[in-house]
């Protein structure tokens, strides 16, 4: 029996009887869109992140006090103050790095910011001026402050779009003193809106880091050196000379452990992007077990289906129909449904992750973009076929050894 | 060569472990281009026999040869492969498949048969108009009436062109006037085309069609004898 005619034959055994046919399928179509929901957006969070860790500049390299955090019992690791002035005059003498075009101190914390009756919580990032240019961050109005008011320890002020909008509206900010922990800062300049990015701009305050670390946060360390590579084929490098630099400068021997560490821009996007796979992994096999229950599902129609056609099962075995033949007929109708469902699923799935995409874009600032990963459709149609398979075959194979004579006598 | 040899044919089922013979030794010949009734009451093993002789049973002892080749040598496929060439049903209910039109009802045995695809059409057309139905070929099954199912379950038994075609009580669910008519149907097919029949009744009068009647009781064969007198209906009622 040649495959068209087999197919044929499962198509009208589907297709008489329609409504069962569509309602048995529904379990599939969730699971599969269940399934391709989630890895689409999985890939979308995954795009939106590695966008702004690319944001940073790919020869960017990050060092942070206290050791890296492998895990939750790490993240108080982050507070460590290993990081002090004597390292960054170390890594700034251009014979210990001779990688690094520069080196960034950078403190952070958190504080509300007041402007007469207006008060607004943000993060202040202490700064060098630096930092316009590794952030890439265009002054919308005003300017950056310079070295000379990094040394001055000046109470100058640039404030993320939000910042501005909350506590200034339409007015202008720029000339204007805010309040941030007891101190009075100028706003010396507003910075254009960036949307949803890796540290959050719009929501912040940039201050010198000297001012930050003396006035505000009270702290004599530093929480990241931001430096750049001079090129990207010398990033290993240049981390390593910050290691180097950094042990002797903490005086570290042998096989002490580093009491900082080290990250390059790519270290970064790997690890964010590997967290979330693995989070888009656990999603979707969440969502298969819905796969498995809707293939269930299968199995119990078919059974009832070969049931309730013995007679004709008999019938065509009378008129020469072999095992594999009914075999075949029965489990390419299984076959059919879940593949079935696995298309409406992946239209479906995909129909409603571009909802979610346009809604995240319309109603958030986050610029997220809609991605459909064509392994998430393959995977989606190969599943759900194979769910047919394994739970069609059992059904298949009572019709298949159906005797003929009882069958043809079943009323 | 006979087409059918049965020789001391005995049949026992066996359901949780206890024996029911049905055929005790049966023997007869079946020549090629006969028309033959196999009659009984219920019960009597007749439509048991019918089983063997269709390949859709096996036998427990004794010899049945088909055109010279003894039937407990097929095997598997080799069954389904000899009852779609060599042989056609006909069933009491017909067991037309729903929801589909007398061409493809007619068109199924081509599915599983050898025959090359660009002949179905051809083959499928001559069977319908040899039972008279041409002017039905694209109607739903659900619309026709009882004889006109049989005429389709007779066409859909001639399509592979068999050696026999095996026809188990075909007027038992019919009135007398289609009941006539399927006996007239089958006449023709034996006296005309040549097709070798074996009918089965419990009906002396449907049987009288039949050139020849082997009567069965308890298992064994009570008579076989020539019908001389061979009843026609020629469109008229089947009748008593």
């Amino acid at each position: 029996m040649r495959l068209k005619h087999s197919i044929k034959t499962a198509y009208n055994g589907l297709a008489q009887n329609a409504a069962r046919s569509l309602l048995t399928i529904l379990g599939i179509v969730i699971g599969v869109t269940a399934i391709i929901l989630v890895m689409s957006l999985g890939q979308g969070a995954q795009n939106l992140i590695l966008d702004q860790v690319k944001g940073m500049g790919t020869r960017t390299v990050i060092v942070g006090g206290g050791r890296e955090p492998t895990g939750p019992s790490d993240a108080g690791q982050i507070f460590n103050d290993s990081l002090k002035k004597r390292d960054l005059e170390f890594l700034e003498r251009r014979e210990n790095t001779p990688s690094l075009k520069y080196v960034m101190p950078l403190v952070f914390g958190a504080s509300g910011a007041s402007y007469q009756s207006d008060t607004f919580n943000l993060t202040i990032f202490g700064a060098s001026p630096l930092m316009e240019k590794i952030f890439d961050m265009p002054i919308k109005d005003g300017v950056f402050f310079t070295d000379e008011d990094v040394r001055a320890r000046a109470k100058y002020v640039i404030i993320g779009n939000k910042v501005k909008k909350e506590l200034f509206g339409s007015d202008t900010a720029v000339g204007k003193i805010i309040k941030m922990k007891g101190n009075n800062f100028r706003v010396i300049g507003v910075l254009a809106e960036r949307g949803q990015d890796f540290f959050n701009f719009d929501e912040a305050a940039i201050i010198p880091y000297t001012t930050a670390q003396d006035y505000v946060l009270g702290i004599k360390h530093f929480t990241r050196f931001i430096t750049e590579a001079q090129s990207e084929a010398l990033i290993s490098s240049a981390a390593e000379e910050i290691k180097i630099t950094l042990r002797e400068a903490h005086d570290l021997t042998g096989d002490e452990k580093d009491d900082f560490f080290v990250i390059t821009q790519v270290d970064l996007a790997s690890r964010l992007s590997s967290i979330t796979s693995v989070l888009t992994i656990f999603l979707a096999a969440v969502a298969a077990i819905s796969l498995v229950v809707g293939g269930i599902g299968i199995m119990n129609i078919m059974l009832v289906s070969v049931t309730e056609r013995t007679k004709e099962i008999g019938l065509r075995k009378a008129l020469g129909a072999t095992q594999k033949n009914i075999l075949t007929q029965f489990l390419l109708e299984a076959v059919m449904l879940t593949g079935i469902g696995g298309v409406v699923g992946i239209l479906l799935g995909a129909f409603l992750s571009w909802g979610v995409s346009l809604a995240i874009r319309t109603f958030t600032s986050i610029v997220w973009t809609f991605s459909f990963p064509v392994s998430a459709a393959l995977l989606g149609i190969g599943v759900s076929a194979l769910i047919g398979l394994i739970f069609g075959l059992y059904p298949a194979r009572n019709a298949a050894q159906k005797n003929p004579i009882d069958a043809l006598r079943y009323e | 060569m006979p087409l059918i040899e049965v020789t001391n044919l005995e049949k026992t089922y066996v359901n949780d472990d206890v024996e029911t013979p049905v055929l005790h030794g049966v023997s007869f010949n079946i020549e090629r281009g006969e028309f033959v009734a196999l009659m009984g009451p219920s019960g009597s093993g007749k439509s048991t026999l019918l089983h063997v002789l269709g390949f859709l049973d096996g036998y427990t002892s004794g010899s049945y040869r088909f055109d010279g080749k003894e039937a407990s040598t097929y095997e598997g496929d080799a069954t389904a492969l000899i009852r779609n060439k060599k042989l056609g049903f006909i069933f009491q209910s017909f067991n037309l498949l729903p929801h589909a039109s007398v061409s493809e009802n007619v068109a199924l045995p081509l599915l599983y048969s050898d025959v090359p695809e660009n002949e179905w059409a051809k083959r499928t057309i001559d069977a319908i108009e040899i039972v008279g139905l041409t002017h039905r070929r694209d109607y739903d099954t659900t619309r026709l009436s009882g004889g006109e199912k049989q005429r389709v379950a007779i066409a859909r038994a001639l399509v592979c062109n068999p050696e026999v075609i095996f026809a188990d009580e075909p007027t038992g669910n019919l009135d007398s006037k289609s009941g006539g008519a399927i006996m007239e149907t089958l006449q023709n097919l034996n006296e005309k085309h040549g097709h070798t029949i074996i009918l089965i009744t419990h009906e002396t009068y449907t049987a009288e069609h039949a050139g020849r009647i082997i009567r069965i009781k308890d298992g064994l064969i009570e008579s076989d004898t020539i019908v001389t007198k061979r009843r026609h209906t020629d469109g008229g009622v089947l009748k008593k």
